[in-house]
């Protein structure tokens, strides 16, 4: 009698915290958004003649900057490695306005607090001839686009 | 002044008498008695005790600054309903009704300034209110676990600045929350998935106002409504605010009546009074009804003034583009921002969690029971002098953030 009721009262609380449990997790899922609404990762930012060569060109809304030296080109990333402010373009590179770090042309860092170098991303010649940026699809720095 | 009830049905009442005594079960009070019942018998006024003890109600002792939280925060509500009324957390829309509480609404730049000067002086008075429960020793025993929550009651109050920070939708907000948001992806392993959830999205926009505007007028006002009464409540229960030990333990008095079953209300209070003496402690109605008057008053003076004086800061709106140089984050920020400028992992997470961890565990570190109830004991030298080094190396970092820190985070002197 008293081994059935620790059993049933073992059972029961495993079962109510069990529920506690997943319904704390659920709204973990929940509130974790599976679309989101703002700039799409991929997108595509003109033609190749838009960028005369020898430019280096900061597109900030974008969050990247596109290089092009005679027939290559680049899409290094302009959101700092620190703490997500968009660097600008300076003599030597890039500098965030931030907390002070500096990179230099291809993105490493130079100086300032930021861990990581600026990360290259993806651009590929869509069909269409136009430029397409990857935001989810970092490359080897140093890896250019021929056009 | 009196209104009399009833004497054995010998008075008429007349039917505003009646009125009158179905909501107020008590006459102004005007013997212990009723004073007594005032407190027990009235809803707002039963979260005091009958009786409170003198110390509790030395102005030098507590210098008020638990309740002039509390009152802040009152303000913050009353402020904030109203400004709901004509707030809309739309990127496209945010900003302009910041110019419309300035140009149209009526009173509307004034409750704007009310409310952000209030938030600013919340975040001092919490801080400050544990500067003043550490140094008079008043975590320990039995106290322990308000202290705790009292700890969780500064984060939160942090994390309410925090989310209403972004709601301008200004260049100020807009680039302290990037700057913010990032710091939490420093997080080991879950750090960028809190940053996303937080913002909704991988950069701050339309997603992350609407998730702040959430947290920043229903759930984190409810969790701190919910800890607030719970430190409250517990203060009752552990005894009210803390005092010195009593210097000679007074003979219990014999009680001539047998021992009775009846237990007193104070008998389930841990450390009340037991021991103490009739004339140590006074009527809360009227000397701690009183004094809280005194300064909700002041409090409530002080913000209007201030808000009459001094505008809240409406930058440009938010500009993707253009991060101002330097950017920064709110004063009481600035210290991690600063902090952060040297390592971003031990600036922004490391550090700060080891100080919130070390902050929750020192009531079971301490197990020194001396020094309690009295600022700046001898016996507490060492625990105190850790302590305000921790505080001022915090409040340096604060100034060095503030006002040494120009474009680019280059050092330049404010002179």
């Amino acid at each position: 009698m008293q081994s059935r009721r620790t059993a049933l009262t073992w059972l029961s609380s495993v079962g109510l915290f069990g529920s506690a449990v997943l319904s704390a997790v659920s709204n973990l899922v929940f509130i974790k958004p599976r679309a989101t609404y703002g700039q799409p990762m991929r997108f595509a930012i003109g033609k190749p003649d838009d960028f005369p060569p020898g430019t280096r060109i900061s597109l900030d809304v974008k969050r990247v900057c596109i290089v092009r030296e005679g027939n290559k080109m680049a899409a290094i990333s302009t959101t700092c490695t620190h703490l997500g402010c968009i660097v600008g373009i300076s003599d030597t590179g890039f500098a965030c306005p931030c907390h002070g770090s500096r990179f230099d042309q291809d993105g490493n860092v130079t100086g300032g607090p930021a861990p990581k170098p600026l990360p290259w991303f993806k651009l590929s010649l869509a069909p269409n001839g136009e430029l397409e940026v990857d935001k989810g699809q970092a490359v080897e720095a140093g890896s250019y686009l021929n056009v | 002044m009196s209104i009399q009830i009833e004497e054995k049905g010998q008075t008429r009442t007349t039917a505003l008498q009646g009125i009158w005594t179905s909501v107020f079960r008590n006459p102004w009070p005007s013997t212990d008695l009723e004073r007594s019942s005032t407190s027990f018998t009235n809803f707002f006024l039963h979260i005091h005790p009958v009786k409170v003890h003198k110390h509790t109600l030395k102005p030098a002792y507590t210098l008020g600054l638990g309740l002039i939280s509390f009152f802040l925060f009152l303000i913050l509500v009353v402020t904030g309903i109203l400004l709901m009324f004509y707030y809309v957390p739309s990127t496209t829309q945010a900003y302009d009704r910041m110019l419309d509480l300035r140009g149209t609404v009526a009173f509307g730049i004034f409750l704007r300034n009310m409310h952000r000067w209030s938030a600013h002086g919340m975040v001092a008075m919490v801080f400050l209110h544990m500067c003043r429960v550490f140094l008079t020793g008043s975590y320990k025993k039995p106290r322990e676990f308000n202290w705790v929550l009292g700890v969780m009651l500064l984060l939160v109050t942090l994390f309410l600045s925090f989310t209403g920070y972004l709601l301008p939708w200004d260049q100020l907000a807009f680039w302290a929350i990037t700057v913010g948001t990032s710091i939490a992806a420093y997080a080991p392993l879950i750090g960028k998935e809190i940053q996303f959830v937080l913002l909704g999205d991988s950069t701050v926009g339309q997603e992350a106002l609407l998730r702040f505007y959430v947290l920043h007028v229903a759930v984190l006002p409810a969790v701190l409504g919910l800890l607030v009464a719970i430190h409250f409540w517990r203060i009752r229960k552990d005894g009210g605010l803390s005092r010195p030990e009593e210097p000679t333990p007074r003979p219990p008095t014999p009680d001539p009546r047998p021992p009775s079953r009846i237990y007193g209300l104070q008998g389930f209070v841990r450390g009340a009074f037991n021991g103490g003496a009739p004339e140590d402690s006074v009527f809360s109605w009227p000397n701690l009804l009183l004094a809280e008057l005194f300064v909700f008053v002041l409090t409530v003076s002080v913000i209007l003034v201030v808000s009459l004086l001094f505008h809240a800061p409406l930058e440009e709106p938010v500009n993707v583009m253009h991060p101002p140089n330097p950017a920064k984050a709110p004063w009481y920020f600035l210290g991690l921002q600063e902090m952060v400028s040297y390592s971003a992992f031990w600036g922004g997470v490391g550090v700060p969690g080891l100080m919130v961890m070390l902050l929750i565990g020192v009531p079971y570190f301490d197990r020194n029971p001396k020094g309690v109830g009295r600022w700046f004991a001898k016996e507490r030298l060492l625990a105190n002098t850790v302590f305000l080094s921790l505080v001022v190396l915090n409040i340096i970092f604060i100034i060095v953030g503030t006002f040494f820190r120009g474009p680019n985070w280059t050092f330049v002197s404010p002179f």
